[in-house]
Order: structure tokens, then sequence, then C-alpha cells
């Protein structure tokens, strides 16, 4: 046995032990039991995944043959690998994390039950990944739904976790029926269930076969990431989840379903023209816009969150799109470069996804509550959860030189890269999504100036807020965990990049290794890269090798080459950027120091205009901060004014007035109303059968065995 | 949108030339009591007894006029009968309240074209309110000159006060002056916040701005016409010399007082 499958196969003992151990240890003992058990999983989990995508290391097992529908097997190649690796680089601090928070569900809700589902659910999706066959992948997808609904439903007491679990559910199997239809269409072709036999069979679909596998498959899965128009269920289940599943569920889930789109759309059935990535690239950027546009609106944190998981899928989908697009035009490098640009924002989505729910749920230990418009000043009762937050903040908001930053950059560039398309309509859609994606980094950077201003900056607006703590050592620690991550990501992106495009280059066959990082570091390599003499010279001019010998590897500097006329197309270096930007922050408190040295300085109180005391009430909310983007984007998000009630002393002096604002959600408006409301007009017709009478039931009986008798008969 | 931009045109600049030129335009100004000579001791005394706040006041066979003090009942006004001191149509009233400081703390040449107004009506009657807001419009139109009003203090340069400083609005106005930065300058519009007017000081109200918060330019008037209150604007940014408040004949007429 390779070292690998020794790993995995202890991976999934300690998953069973920790199943196990729930049941045995006393249940005081369950979130430590969670931590312990969670953390080595995890670590497992990274062993494995780290070895198979950093070395040369296969991992392939045989499990049991299932009557005629072949053997299932396991297997991981390096695509699966990077997404075993970045599920464990969440699951290692949610593990951590829930060992101090889920201490509040003791007494009201089992955790024994709780930890069982978690291992459940950490075994389901690693055997989704490392699925070798059609068959293990659809009974694990199955397993990884199935687990998600009770989690979310873990406050089962609730009536509306009940609800939005359910919603989910159903939304889930919708994408599952679909996903299945699509593996056994390519499977009869293909006449196994085994990925291998799948991808061998996948050039000899029809035209009319491969749009259709793609459009359900495509459905399928983007159920799972959570795509436009099928993304109703993450604002629902998101609030109502326990804070650590809402991590998981955004992190690592939807995550599940980009695999898919990769796996199936991009390696086992590809796309020979470009209709389908056009697809794909316009669902990706319009989920993108919708998504970040209903986050700034939001003040409930944890929906705010689930929406813009919406977004960021939406941008991993954009980039997948132009890949596939660029793939079946021909451009292997571009492609290379955009399923870069998408895995990079993957994994830089759930670790920031995952530090800001944890974030949240810190904050919501501390002050017991999530909405925006009640919490402030948490900054100065939670210093460091706040500083953690800050950092999540700013990497979701792509500002440099964090990791958001870095992978939205390059999937906007990828998107430019059109112009290597001849097609004019393509080329349009593709500025289209771009302006889209645009729109949407700006409406992001909007969106979280409100989170961390309205939530942790200024003064407490409700008495949780005023009285918060820090939480304790055991649910910092996760969050610092992943802040680190979301910087290492963000300054070195020339070390990230290779490991990226070793694990895509099975699907594109083409490395863009020197395409993205020149080996500016080294001046021995340019002889086998064929990198002109005088173009590294001249980035040796600019300082491009500032750090040579100091840190190993090709060099600090993301660099797309072009031809001899253009021979920079696109250049960034995140690295020398914190150098400089650090460098500025100093030279500015200097320049500060210097120019006022010898001044006093006069402090006065705030301006609270003029009023005597500033009371929390008369501030800025979170509502009234996002309040032009509702006004601007009216048209879409499409407020309604519910009632306005009145408190009045002695009817004339009006107190308060309330108005409650309803938004439906477009999708929900647009796409899933009228047929819902369809069918309910159709029941209601339907519904005039029920009359209650005996006698018509009776002749309902007849009347179908009649029809029954007939149809048999003429098929007979 | 074509129309809009035609019709500017063809209109041209309707704004008023001051302070390049003087205002000859009729009704600008209420015109101010000035210093008479009235030819016999009797007729001063009647006419300084007619004044409701003190600001004529006898010397002898003449009248002085303490500017500051009027009113504008118009009780001293040549239409309203024999006994009446001269009238004087000018506009340009503002005065520097204490020159030896004004003087100490000269504004920088970068306010000249670029100064930001804070306007605290510490409860005027309205009328300074209705007058100082007419610079906004196309007549006036101040922002030419380069002033500009802003909401909050912390970018004001000048505090513009109106009204006598009601009890309530004590500690907003100290507040607004102390969010300001330095440097800074207080204009205080109108006979109420020169010295409290009809209202004061009383037990709702005291006696003017200047006790309050100190006070650089004041404007005269009940209420000053809005060229008035450019003048002093002018007057602090230094591109017009104030004017003494006490008025002819006798140029010591204030100190005699």
């Amino acid at each position: 046995m390779s070292i690998t499958t020794q790993l995995f196969a202890l991976f999934f003992v300690l998953c069973g032990s920790g199943a196990v151990a729930a049941f045995i240890l006393p249940t005081r003992w369950n979130p430590i039991s969670l931590a312990v058990f969670g953390t080595l999983t995890a670590l497992v989990l990274l062993a494995a995944g780290g070895l198979l995508l950093l070395g040369d290391a296969e991992f392939h097992a045989e499990l049991w043959p299932v009557l005629s529908l072949g053997v299932m097997t396991l297997a991981a190649d390096r695509l699966s690998a990077l997404f075993l690796f970045v599920a464990g680089l969440v699951f290692l601090p949610v593990a951590i994390f829930s060992g101090s928070y889920l201490v509040k569900y003791l007494c009201h809700y089992s955790l024994r039950y709780f930890n069982f589902l978690y291992f459940a659910l950490f075994a389901s999706i690693v055997l989704v990944l490392l699925a070798g066959d059609a068959l293990s992948f659809l009974v694990s997808w199955e397993f990884v739904s199935i687990v998600s609904y009770l989690l979310v439903n873990f406050e089962y007491k609730r009536e509306e976790s009940s609800q939005a679990a359910f919603v989910m559910l159903a939304m889930s199997e919708a994408g599952t029926i679909a996903v299945a239809i699509a593996f056994l269409l390519v499977a009869v072709a293909a006449g196994s269930m085994e990925f291998g036999a799948l991808r061998s069979a996948a050039p000899s679909l029809s035209a009319t076969m491969a749009g259709a596998v793609f459009l359900l498959s495509f459905f399928g899965f983007a159920v799972k990431a959570g795509l436009v128009p099928v993304n109703s269920w993450l604002p629902l289940a998101h609030p109502v989840a326990p804070t650590n599943v809402s991590a998981l569920l955004s992190a690592v889930i939807v995550n599940l379903g980009i695999y898919g789109i990769v796996r199936f759309n991009l390696d086992l059935v590809p796309a020979t023209t470009s209709r389908p990535g056009l697809i794909v690239l316009v669902i990706g950027s319009v989920s993108a816009l919708i998504g970040i546009l209903y986050a700034t609106v939001e003040s409930e944190m944890k929906r705010l969150l689930a929406h813009s998981t919406i977004e960021n899928m939406g941008i991993v989908a954009a980039g997948i799109g132009a890949a596939m697009i660029f793939l079946a035009t021909g451009h292997q490098i571009v492609a290379s470069i955009a399923l870069i640009a998408a895995t990079y924002h993957l994994a830089n989505h759930s670790v920031y996804k995952a530090l800001l729910f944890l974030g949240t749920g810190a904050v919501e230990a501390g002050a017991h509550t999530r909405d925006l418009d009640r919490l402030g000043g948490i900054a100065r009762v939670m210093p460091w959860t706040s500083v953690f937050f800050l950092i999540g903040v700013m990497a979701i908001a792509a500002l440099p030189p964090l990791n958001g930053f870095v992978s939205e950059w390059l999937t906007l560039q990828t998107v430019l890269r059109s112009v290597l398309l001849s097609s004019t309509p393509v080329k349009i859609v593709f500025a289209i999504s771009g302006a889209m994606l645009a729109l949407t980094a700006g409406l992001a950077v909007t969106c979280f100036v409100k989170v961390f201003a309205m939530g942790f900056l200024g003064l407490a607006r409700s008495e949780g807020a005023a009285n918060a703590a820090e939480v304790r050592i055991g649910m910092r620690t996760p969050l610092a965990l992943l802040a680190a991550a979301c910087i290492l990501l963000g300054l070195l992106p020339t070390y990230v990049i290779p490991i990226l495009d070793r694990s895509v280059m099975p699907l594109t066959h083409e490395s863009a290794t020197a395409a993205l990082v020149p080996p500016f570091f080294s001046l021995a390599a340019q002889g086998q890269e064929a990198i002109p003499p005088k173009f590294l010279a001249e980035f040796h001019d600019l300082g491009a090798q500032v750090g040579e010998g100091l840190l190993p590897g090709r060099g600090l500097v993301v660099l797309h080459r072009g031809e001899e006329h253009n021979p920079v197309i696109f250049a960034m270096s995140t690295s020398y950027m914190f150098v400089a930007l650090t460098g500025i922050l100093a030279l500015t408190f200097v320049v500060f120091r210097l120019a006022t040295r010898g001044r006093t300085l006069a402090r006065r109180a705030v301006w609270a205009g003029g009023l005597r005391r500033l009371w929390p009430g008369i501030t800025y909310t979170a509502t009234g901060f996002s309040n032009p983007v509702r006004v601007i984007f009216g048209a879409v998000l499409h407020p309604a004014a519910g009632e306005d009630s009145t408190e009045a002393v002695a009817q004339h002096f009006r107190t308060a007035i309330t108005r409650d604002q309803v938004e439906a959600h477009i999708v929900d408006r647009l796409v899933l109303d009228p047929p819902v409301s369809g069918l309910r007009w159709l029941a209601a017709i339907v519904r005039r059968m029920h009359v209650g009478n005996v006698n018509a039931y009776a002749a309902y009986v007849l009347v179908a065995l009649l029809l029954v008798l007939i149809i048999g008969a003429g098929i007979f | 949108m074509a129309d809009w931009v035609l019709k500017g045109l063809r209109t041209g600049i309707k704004s008023t030339a001051y302070p390049q030129l003087p205002e000859k335009a009729s009704g600008v100004s209420p015109g101010r009591p000035i210093g008479t000579s009235l030819g016999s001791a009797k007729r001063a005394e009647t006419l300084a007894e007619l004044c409701p706040t003190g600001a004529i006041i006898r010397d002898g066979r003449n009248v002085t006029v303490d500017f500051g003090r009027c009113v504008h009942c118009y009780r001293c006004h040549p239409d309203e009968g024999d006994e009446a001191v001269s009238w004087d149509l000018s506009y340009e009233w503002a005065a520097d309240r204490d020159q030896l400081a004004a003087a100490k703390r000269k504004l920088d040449r970068a306010f000249g074209r670029s100064l930001y107004l804070r306007f605290v009506d510490a409860g005027a009657c309205g009328a300074c309110v209705s007058e100082a807001r007419q610079l906004n419009n196309p007549y006036y139109n101040m922002h030419r000159l380069g002033f500009f009003t802003t909401p909050t203090p912390r970018n004001a340069d000048v505090l513009l006060v109106a009204g006598p400083v009601s009890d309530a609005m004590r500690i907003p106005l100290r507040q607004t002056y102390e969010a300001m930065p330095t440097p800074k300058r207080v204009v205080a519009i109108g006979a109420c916040a020169l010295f409290g007017g009809v209202f004061g000081p009383s037990f709702v109200a005291s006696g003017g701005a200047a006790e309050i918060i100190p006070v650089d330019v004041e404007v005269p008037g009940c209420p000053p016409p809005p060229l008035a209150i450019l003048h002093a604007l002018l007057v602090v940014v230094e591109r017009k010399p104030p004017t003494p408040l006490a008025s002819l004949p006798s140029a010591q007429s204030r100190e005699m007082a």
C-alpha cells in the first residue's frame, strides 16, 4: 500500500472513530471530541492532499463490485487533490472552532447526533472527491445532500430551520436527478460507469446528446454551486444552520458543485463548441452580479455572506466558462490561465468565507446578534476577532495585496484575453461578462465596507453589542489560521500558481506556469524557457529579481508574456506591492509626524450635529448605508413597501413610524414563482374532483379501471 | 437639453456685478440711518426718543447713529414724518468687531477663493435666514466668488450666526464653533446676533453671539440684505475693507455715547 492509500485509510478510520466516540463519551465531552477528532482527520486529509498535490503520488483503490454496474473505485488525480486540500484547509479551523462553539447547544440539542453527522459529512465529501466511477460519485453525492440537510436542520425545533433545510434538500435532489441522468446517458454510450470509460466514450456522443448531457449536468452541479437561477437555498439555509455548518456549506459544499462542473464538463465530457462555455460564462457573471447586489442590501450577516457566496461562485463559474471557450477554440494556455484563476478564486473563497462565517459565529457568541443594524463598536470590545475579520473582509473585497485581489484580477485578465477569439458575438458576450464582473468587484467593496464599518466600528446599537466580550482562544485560533492563509495566498501567488497549474494541466494538456510566472530568479533557466534576454534584463532593471537567493522558486511577479510586438500582456506582483504599500504607510507616518512636530493637537468631541450627546439610535445603520444601492438598482431589487404602522401619543403626536419593506429575490420572482403559481392554479382545478361524495369516488375508480383496460388492450 | 444650453447662452450672465462694480438696481438695500444735523435740540431729543433700541443718540442739535443697534423699524425714516434722519442706500455694512484681533489672525490667501460656510440659526425669526439663503440664488450667486456652504463644521472656515442665541442654542453654537478647525472666523448676521435685538438679553435668549463665541465680523441690519452679507464674506477674506458701525456726522460719536 502506498503512503497516500494508508493516509486515506487512516482518514476514514479516524472519521469512523470520531462518529463512534460521540456515542461512547459523556455528552459534555462531545465538543472536545469533535475538535480533537476533527483536527486529526483534517490534518490527515491535508497530508494526503498535499502529497498528491505536490508530489508524484497517485491514489487508486478498488472497493467492491456492485451487481452488474461494475466495480466501485476510489481514485485521486491532482484535480481532486486540490479540492481535497481546500476541504482540509476549511475543515481544520472549523473543527477547532466547533470545540468552543458547540458548547452553546449542550442541554438543548443532541451533540452526539451532531458529531456523528459532522464526520459523516466529512467522509462523504471526501468520497465525492475521490470517486473514480459514476456510481460511487452519485452515491456519495447523495450522502452529502442528505447529511447536509440533516445538519442544516440541526436546530429542528425551529420552524424556519426545517423549512429552509427542506428547500435545500428539494433543490439538491432535483440537481442530483439531473446529474444522475447525465451520468447515465454517458454511461450507456460507454457501457461502463468507470470515469476512464466515460472519458473515452465522450467524443462518440452526438451533438444533441452532448448538449443534453451538458445542460443536465450543469443544471445539477449549478444547484450545489448556488448559481443563478438555482440559488434560492443558499440565503435560506445559511442563516438557520449552526455557524460551523454554514462555514462548511459555503466553503466546502458549494465547491463540490464547481468540482462537478470541472470534472464532468471539462474532464469527462469536454465541450467541442464554445456554446456550453458561453452558457457557463453568462450564468457565472449574472450570478456574480445578482449575488453581490443582494449581499449589498442585506443586513443579516449570515444571509449577506450566503449571497456573497453566490457572487464568488459566479466569478469561479465565469472563469470556468472562459476556460471552456478557450479550450474549445484551441487556446490551451489561456484556458489553463482561466482555470488557474477559477481554482485560485475557489480556494481563496473557501478560506476567506470560512473566516468570515467563523468570525460571524464569534461575533454572535459575543454580542448575541448577527444583525448589522444592531451591532456596532465590536472592534473596541472584541479586538482580536475584529482584526481577523478585517483581514477576511479586505480579502473578499479584493483589496490588494490579499488573496481575493489576485484571483479576481486574474479572472478579469483572462476575460480580457477574449481578443484572441475570432467570433465577434462571443467577444461581445465576453465584454458584457467582463463589465458585469467589474461591477461586481466594485459592489463587493461597498458591501464589505458596510459589513465592517457598520458591524465593527462606531457605537454599539444594541445592549448585546455594547456588552460583548472577546471570545475564548479556542474560537480565535481558527480565525488566526484562516487569516494567515488569506495573507499567504495573497502575498505568494507565484508559489500557488504552479501548484494549481499542475492540478489543471490534465484538463488543458498545456502548462501555464511558464506563461504566468517567468523565471526572474534564475538567469540559468532563460535558455530553456525561451525568454528573450533583453526582456529579462529590462525586468531585472525594474527589480524583478529582488528576493533572489533569499526565496526559492521562479520569481515574485505574475506576468503573461505576449508576442514580439506586445511583450507584456499583464503583470502584477502582490509580493512587491506589499513591500511598497508597507513602505508608503511607514513613509506617510514619518512625514506626518515630521510635519506636525511642535504643533499642538486639539482634540474635540465627535460632531453630532449640535446634539448634546451622540446616541447610537441616530448613527448611520447598515440599511441606511446600502440604501443608495437599493435605490439605484430598484428595477432589479424591486422593493415592495408594506403597510406603515404608526405609534402615536394622544392620537396626534407620532412617536414612531414602522415601515416593512419586502424584497422578493429576483430569481424567485421571475423564475420560481410563475411555475409555482401555475401548479397552484392547476391544483385548484384538480381539487374540484374532491366533491366529498362516495358515489363520485366510486365513479372515478370505475373510469380509471376502464381507462387502464383500454390502454392495456391497445398495447398488447 | 440643447434648448437649455442655447437659452442659457442667449440670456447671458444675469448675476450682480458686485463686487467688481457697485450694485445699481433699486431695492437691493433697505438703507441705513446716518447721523444728521437737525437744527434744534428739541427735534434731536424727539428723534432719539423715537428709537426703540437706542440706536439714535442725541448730541446737542445733532444725532449720531449706532447702526449696530438699529432694527430697521423705520420710525426715523423721512417717509414716516418730519422728525427724520438722513437715509443712506448703501449696502456695504459689514464691520470689524475688533480690528486688532483681526489683524493678528490674518486668514491665509488660499481662503480668498475657497471659503466654506456653516450657517447656524441660533434662534432667528427667519428673516436673516431668508436673506442669507438668497446668496445661493442666481442673482447673488456667491459660488462665483468662491464661497460655498457645507453641512458640517469640520469642513467650515466661517461660521455664520443669526439670531440672539436662545438658551437651547447656546451649547450647539458653542459645539459648532469648537468643531471647526483653525483658522476660523465668525460672522454675526443681523441685529439679534449683534446685541440680542428685540429678543434679548432676556430670560430665553442671550444678548448676541459674542456672549458665547468670539465674533470677528458683524453685519448690522434687521435683516441685512444679501449684499451686506456678501460684503461681510469679502471682508473676512480681505477683499473689501470693513465699514464702521457708528456713522456721521461726527466720527467719535460712539465713544461719546
